[in-house]
């Protein structure tokens, strides 16, 4: 899976990766230090996260695991129920609704998003003034409070006198009950996905879009490109890990998806009378939290966490399968 | 000036070869600086875009202070107030004299600070780590890191509540703040940050020159994954400000987060959305503010980090 | 300009400074809660945002009436995040406060399942009020071997309430009295609001919502979702059935704003713009509404009996002890104090909670409401309590009543036909509980 997932470095970085190190200058004990060290280091470097995962984040897995084989409600007798959990799961209706809506809503959110992101940060590159100004704007729907979105959402798309259906009043098109219908109250919970998430991922593109040598964009200058074709040949294939880091993170963002769900109903999990947007998330915290079935909630979990899984690969897998194609077209970037 | 030369690195010959070698690839960033950005000036269209962009993304906030200053009722009117009514201060009072806000909000500051801090120190190493080191193991422990973000973490709670009353550490700011340390998020952010905007002679170059990994990490890797850190440590720093679910279950309103603190207000069977607002307002606004003061330092570092170090 | 070499050590120097910090006032905070600096036994009590107990001044009161007795009161705005953190807490045995609130919903969870984690109120000194409260409330806190593990707060006695303005306009009669007099039965209110649909307002239809109307009808039964034995009974309880199908059919035939109770924005908008002109009405819905239609509201409302003058119940809470708590017997003079008559009353003037203690009957009788046209709101509320049966809670109430009232959202807002609403809602109820 790692291989896939790390994209071929830029162009610019054209040293070969896979050269052997030549060897270091120093002799003796000094060297051998030296060689220790350089052995040792990324493992140091890299204990931290093990660590504190290992104290805080491996039990919690493990337990998940073991509980999903029992009928396990909080502060009572747990019974061992072997892969009842995952049978009853497989065959519930609700389940593959949860999956399904969590997909059409992933697919709604996580697209326009990403591409707003992208054009926001190309924009946010430019000379300008207020730059900062901008900029810490962008920030600002992750740092507002969930409770005043919220209020704001509701508001916005309430059924009598919500400024969308005012909006859609001005053009003559009848009210809609946003929260109440199936694709209404999909596309309600994309918009509040992509406005919270939005300026986040445009923040991480603009990062990844300083480090480009801006001598690459002269030299398209020189030959003609405009701004467009630079963008195209230019700052996509220079940002082309940071877009996979934004595709990879979006992807499990998605199929996680439960705070805005949530939000949107008012707080609780059903997703709309007929679940018209329970997903996943909504669906795993229901069955734990409101139905106090933890056994059967941490059946979710793990469920979720393979498709997430096959879900990354996939991603990962075409970004290969592209980057395959660019190269035997030449690789004239 | 090459961006090594400018961080005052110790190890002069690294800095004069790998400036030497990235000047044949690269102009020097200096000149990047005065040329460069030059050409690329917002027109206006960029200004209206972004001015409605960033009108949008504020929006909600403002709508914060209208419903923060007038009674709940006027709220749930069609259509509802657009503009800000009398009783800010006497909901923010209210607010106030309902739970310690003030304690909450210097707790929330050294919560999310030291998560910061420890984010960006211990993820930009694992990051280089993954990204421009060489060792055994390192495809199956980065896999292994990538799985763990795909942990769903609703459940974790009760389990983590498990292990924090092991150690003694319920209702202990700990117990927010050690579970997020460090973060696969942050490891994976700055790993691919680092694949791309370091280059693999830099760290080569100072190997060569017998510097150690530590070294070349303080004074190469450093400087370049600045602006990557940059943004690492705004999202990092709102990520634990806006914590929710976990710090309401093991922290209490003795000693809260900001969150816990706002949880616990405007209580009775009509939750007072006005009184809610009010100290959401207060809650949040401390943060703007150091967003505000800093932006320049923190977010005009993505520029500034590139080129000075 | 600082360089990177400096900013980075600065930095790992502040970390270490704020970890010895936090460990620092970690560990005093971690220090001994239950005795405070100066020797005096400090009481947490946690409750969720429905009990009007601080808001009544108690916890000050108590404490300048008890010296050496310090209370830490903290409060969670929605009981669905406050009852998962306590479960939380109870599983690991640590963190818990040492008196708890407790929702009626919960409390065949707690009394079946939780026994051991609770402390057995009929064995402290709150012994003696155990007797005080209406029968069902404290049958449904006590175990099958005797244990009582909760006492009662508050509940929720039925009445109806609706808009005197929108009535006129419609011409329905909005007299109290004389209403009571034509709604003998629920096909009596089901009759009017017909009247009232053919006359009404623009925009605006007799009930809320088709599950306010359910909540209202088996609100006045007996045996719901379980018998007597513990057993799901729901799907053959002709009652049940009998009241869903009643609400389904309102619902489908426009009686109803199809506006889900307490989620949707709307519905909360609702009580000030007239889109339904009455409500079921629980004790504790009166303050809601007047914090919903704000001054504006004043004097629009009134309120009646339910049909026929049956008693019915919705909501309420206990207060409960948990088996960690290190101050029992202060927690639960405390309890005794909280519960009492006079404390009751207090709530109930202050923020409209109906007292459990029957005693305090007497006390809040004679109170009127001004907001409501001066309503006899003790009178009214009295009566029902008195009335209603002696409700049998389950485990699962609480999902069944959901699944339920979200089939019935489905049939107003998604066209599904009621007999296909009752079958989904079982097979959840069934599939969850089973």
């Amino acid at each position: 899976m790692t291989a896939t997932v790390s994209a071929p470095n830029p162009p610019a970085a054209s040293a070969d990766p896979g050269r052997p190190a030549p060897p270091p200058r120093h002799r003796g004990l000094r060297g051998l230090l030296f060689r220790w060290e350089a052995k040792s280091a990324p493992y140091v470097y890299i204990a931290p996260f093990f660590l504190v995962f290992a104290a805080f984040g491996l039990f919690p897995l493990l337990y998940t695991a073991w509980v999903s084989l029992f009928e396990f409600r909080l502060n009572s007798e747990m019974t061992w129920v072997g892969l009842d959990n995952f049978v009853w799961l497989f065959t519930n209706e609700a389940f593959y609704n949860a999956l399904f809506k969590t997909i059409t809503i992933g697919i709604l959110s996580t697209v326009p998003q990403l591409m707003l992101a992208l054009g926001l940060a190309h924009l946010l590159n430019y000379n300008m003034r207020g730059r900062t100004l901008f900029r810490v704007s962008m920030i600002m729907p992750y740092a507002t409070s969930v409770a005043a979105s919220t209020l704001v959402f509701a508001q916005l798309f309430g059924r009598d006198g919500g400024f969308a259906n005012w909006t859609l009043s001005l053009v003559g098109l009848d009210a809609i009950d946003w929260r109440n219908g199936d694709i209404s109250a999909q596309i309600a919970i994309a918009v509040i996905v992509t406005w919270r998430w939005t300026g986040y991922n445009a923040l991480i593109y603009l990062a990844g879009m300083q480090s480009i040598p801006q001598d690459r964009y002269e030299a398209a200058q020189i030959d003609g490109a405009n701004r467009w074709q630079q963008f195209v040949h230019i700052t996509l294939p220079g940002l082309r890990p940071t877009i996979l880091f934004t595709i990879v993170v979006s992807t499990i963002g998605a199929t996680q998806l439960f705070g805005e769900p949530l939000l949107f109903g008012g707080g609780t999990p059903n997703g709309g009378a007929v679940n018209q947007y329970q997903t996943l998330g909504l669906f795993m915290y229901q069955q734990g939290w409101e139905f106090g079935s933890l056994g059967r909630a941490a059946a979710v979990a793990w469920v979720t966490f393979l498709l997430i899984v096959v879900l990354v690969l996939i991603n990962a897998l075409i970004m290969r399968l592209r980057t395959r194609e660019r190269l035997s077209d030449g690789g004239s970037e | 000036m090459s961006t090594v030369a400018a961080t005052g690195v110790v190890v002069p010959d690294a800095a004069a070869r790998s400036a030497a070698s990235r000047g044949a690839l690269y102009p020097a960033p200096a000149r990047r600086r005065r040329r460069g950005r030059g050409n690329h000036d917002a027109g206006w269209g960029t200004y209206v875009m972004l001015l409605v962009t960033a009108a949008l993304f504020i929006a909600p906030f403002y709508y914060m202070i209208v419903a923060a200053s007038r009674p709940m009722s006027e709220m749930v009117q069609s259509p509802p107030p657009l503009t800000p009514g009398p009783y800010l201060w006497d909901n923010i009072t209210t607010a106030l004299e309902q739970q310690n806000i003030a304690k909450a909000i210097a707790n929330s500051f050294l919560v999310s600070g030291v998560v910061t801090v420890a984010t960006l120190l211990l993820c930009t190493l694992a990051g280089f780590a993954f990204a421009k080191l060489r060792f055994k193991g390192k495809k199956f422990l980065f896999t292994l890191t990538l799985g763990t973000m795909m942990i769903p973490t609703t459940l974790g709670v009760v389990p983590l509540y498990m292990v924090m009353a092991e150690f003694n550490l319920t209702g202990n700011l700990l117990s927010v703040i050690l579970p997020t340390l460090v973060t696969a998020f942050g490891v994976f952010f700055m790993r691919q940050y680092l694949i791309q905007s370091l280059p693999d002679e830099l760290i080569e170059a100072a190997r060569v020159d017998g510097a150690t990994s530590l070294r070349t990490f303080w004074s190469i890797v450093l400087p370049i994954a600045r602006p990557g850190m940059a943004v690492l440590g705004m999202l990092t720093f709102m990520t634990a400000w806006n914590d929710f679910f976990w710090p309401v279950i093991t922290l209490n309103s003795s000693n809260p987060t900001v969150q816990v603190a706002l949880n616990n207000l405007g209580s009775g069977y009509v939750p007072d959305t006005a009184i809610i607002m009010a100290g959401t307002l207060v809650g949040t606004v401390p943060v703007i503010i150091v967003f505000l003061l800093f932006g320049r330092q923190i977010v005009g570092g993505i520029i500034a980090g590139a080129v000075k170090g | 300009m600082f360089t990177a070499r400096r900013s980075a050590g600065a930095t790992a120097v502040i970390m270490a400074g704020a970890l010895t910090l936090t460990a620092c006032s970690g560990s005093s905070e971690a220090s001994d809660p239950t005795t405070g600096a100066n020797g005096e036994t400090v009481l947490t009590v946690s409750l969720f945002g429905t009990f009007g107990l601080d808001e009544a001044g108690l916890f000050d009161q108590y404490e300048a009436e008890n010296e050496g007795i310090t209370i830490q009161y903290e409060s969670t705005q929605g009981e669905d995040k406050y009852w998962p953190a306590l479960q939380t807490k109870l599983n690991s045995g640590s963190g818990t406060a040492d008196i708890q609130g407790i929702e009626v919903a919960r409390i065949a969870d707690v009394v079946t399942n939780q026994a051991d984690l609770w402390t057995d109120l009929s064995q402290t000194v709150a012994a003696d009020r155990v007797g005080d409260y209406v029968d069902w409330k404290a049958d449904a806190a006590t175990t099958t071997d005797g244990k009582v593990l909760g006492l009662g707060t508050d509940i929720g006695p039925m009445g109806l309430c609706y808009r005197t303005d929108l009535y006129d306009a419609a011409g329905l009669p909005s007299d109290p009295e004389e209403l009571k007099q034509r709604l003998g039965s629920w096909d009596d209110v089901i009759a009017l609001a017909e009247e009232y649909k053919a006359n009404a307002p623009e925009g605006s239809a007799f009930f809320d919502s088709a599950g306010g109307l359910y909540n209202a009808i088996v609100s006045t039964e007996s045996e719901i979702y379980y018998n007597a034995a513990g057993e799901l009974v729901v799907e053959n309880n002709a009652a049940v059935k009998d009241a869903f199908m009643k609400s389904a059919a309102a619902g489908q035939s426009g009686l109803t704003a199809k506006l889900e109770q307490f989620k949707d924005p709307s519905w909360d908008a609702g009580f000030g713009s007239g889109t339904f002109a009455t409500i079921a009405c629980p004790s504790w819905m009166i303050g809601y509404i007047k914090g919903k239609a704000g001054d504006a509201g004043s004097g629009q409302w009134n309120i009646t009996e339910l049909p026929g003058g049956q008693g019915g119940n919705w909501g309420g809470a206990y207060l409960g002890i948990p088996e960690a708590s290190k101050n029992k017997e202060e927690a639960a003079k405390l309890i005794a104090w909280l519960t009492d008559a006079e404390q009751q009353a207090k709530v109930f003037e202050v923020g409209g909670n109906f007292p459990s203690n029957t005693e305090a009957f007497d006390d809040v009788a004679d109170s009127t409401d001004e907001y409501f046209n001066d309503a006899p709101t003790g009178e009214i509320f009295s009566a029902s309590a008195q009335s209603a049966p002696t409700q049998i809670l389950g485990v699962g109430d609480g999902v069944a009543k959901n699944a339920l009232t979200q089939a019935l959202l489905s049939v107003e807002v998604n066209g599904v036909s009621p007999e296909d609403a009752w079958a989904n809602g079982i097979s959840k109820i069934t599939n969850q509980l089973g």
